[in-house]
């Protein structure tokens, strides 16, 4: 029964915890058993203490940042195509029920006629403006010069 | 100190800068290596799994409140990266079973001894199981102390003593022969 009581306690008495009591050390000194369970506890502890220190490979840090850049690269990938996925989901939604208001309410007729009208009312335009379509080109190409000359000298030179 | 820098350091992760990852790679790479391989006993797979430790602090760091020391949070990490790890199968050598059986070395060959005690104490503690032997390789690295592991592992103080001397005791039994 005390047997118990000495061998629960010799690991803590050889790592130096806790110094053994008069009745435990009376029956460590008298118990060739527990003396012996002592004297490989203490070995053990002395072994343990020795024991070698794993150094990391040379090169860990580089291949652990390369690593977390992968992992950073896949997450950003997923977002990426999660919100695409998310869009084009949107998208189809929007027109789908568009295009079932459409149907169901009987307006396919009057947006046919609406279409028909824009159409129209385009060519009209179009046949308006020909005639000053090289007045607005001309227009279009000195802005487009100016852009580019206030561009030129306000661009960064420094590089 | 100490804490001020660590604080900042986790700042500065926070914000993306990548040296400071780094910083904090060199900083704790050798505790988490050596933690990790002395529990899992395999170089190449220890790598692996002190890199997927840095990849979690990584993960982690933006909800990292900074209520336990950094130090703390990785060896939590580390705990649950080992234990983890332990529920892969493992290769049982049928050296391990020759190795018990080979008789305790004489004392006129004190080194060879020496060896073979080491070889049987690496061996003893791969049968132990995966938190007692997380606890042996952490309590014997310099630096660490019971309260890191009481905190890393959310157990009290005296669980943690006990259960490291229920490891010692379960290694000392199964090495009875060879420590005499």
């Amino acid at each position: 029964m005390f047997c118990d009581e000495a061998l629960d306690a010799v690991e803590a008495i050889a790592a130096g915890e806790i110094t053994p009591d008069g009745r435990i050390a009376d029956h460590l000194a008298t118990c060739p058993n527990c003396a012996t369970a002592l004297v490989a506890a203490r070995q053990l502890e002395r072994v343990l203490q020795r024991r070698g220190t794993p150094a990391p490979p040379a090169q860990f840090t580089a291949r652990t940042l390369a690593r977390v850049r992968r992992a950073r690269w896949r997450r950003d990938q997923f977002v990426d195509v999660g919100f695409n996925v998310a869009i084009v989901v949107l998208v189809v939604a929007v027109f789908g029920g568009v295009w079932m208001l459409l149907n169901r309410t009987g307006l396919t007729a009057v947006s046919s006629d609406a279409v028909d009208l824009f159409g129209v009312g385009l060519v009209t335009l179009v046949r308006r403006v020909a005639p000053s379509l090289p007045l607005y080109a001309g227009a279009a190409a000195l802005l487009a010069s100016a852009l580019g000359v206030w561009w030129w000298a306000e661009r960064d030179v420094t590089l | 100190m100490e804490a001020v820098s660590e604080r900042e350091l986790v700042e500065r992760c926070r914000s993306g800068d990548e040296t400071a990852f780094q910083e904090l790679v060199d900083r704790y790479k050798g505790l988490v290596f050596a933690l990790i391989a002395r529990t899992v006993q395999d170089r190449s797979r220890a790598e692996d799994l002190a890199q997927d430790v840095f990849l979690r602090v990584h993960r982690g760091l933006p909800y990292f409140r900074g209520e336990a020391r950094l130090s703390t949070w990785i060896y939590r990490i580390v705990a649950n990266v080992c234990v983890h790890d332990a529920g892969r199968p493992v290769a049982v050598s049928l050296d391990d079973e020759q190795a018990a059986r080979r008789p305790p070395p004489s004392a006129s060959d004190r080194q060879f001894g020496d060896f073979e005690l080491r070889d049987r104490l690496e061996k003893a503690i791969a049968r132990l199981p995966a938190h007692y032997r997380f606890l042996i390789a952490a309590h014997y690295l310099e630096g660490v102390r019971y309260e890191d592991l009481a905190a890393a592992l959310d157990l009290p103080l005296g669980t943690v003593k006990t259960q490291l001397y229920r490891a010692k005791q379960q290694l000392r039994r199964s090495l009875e022969t060879d420590l005499r």
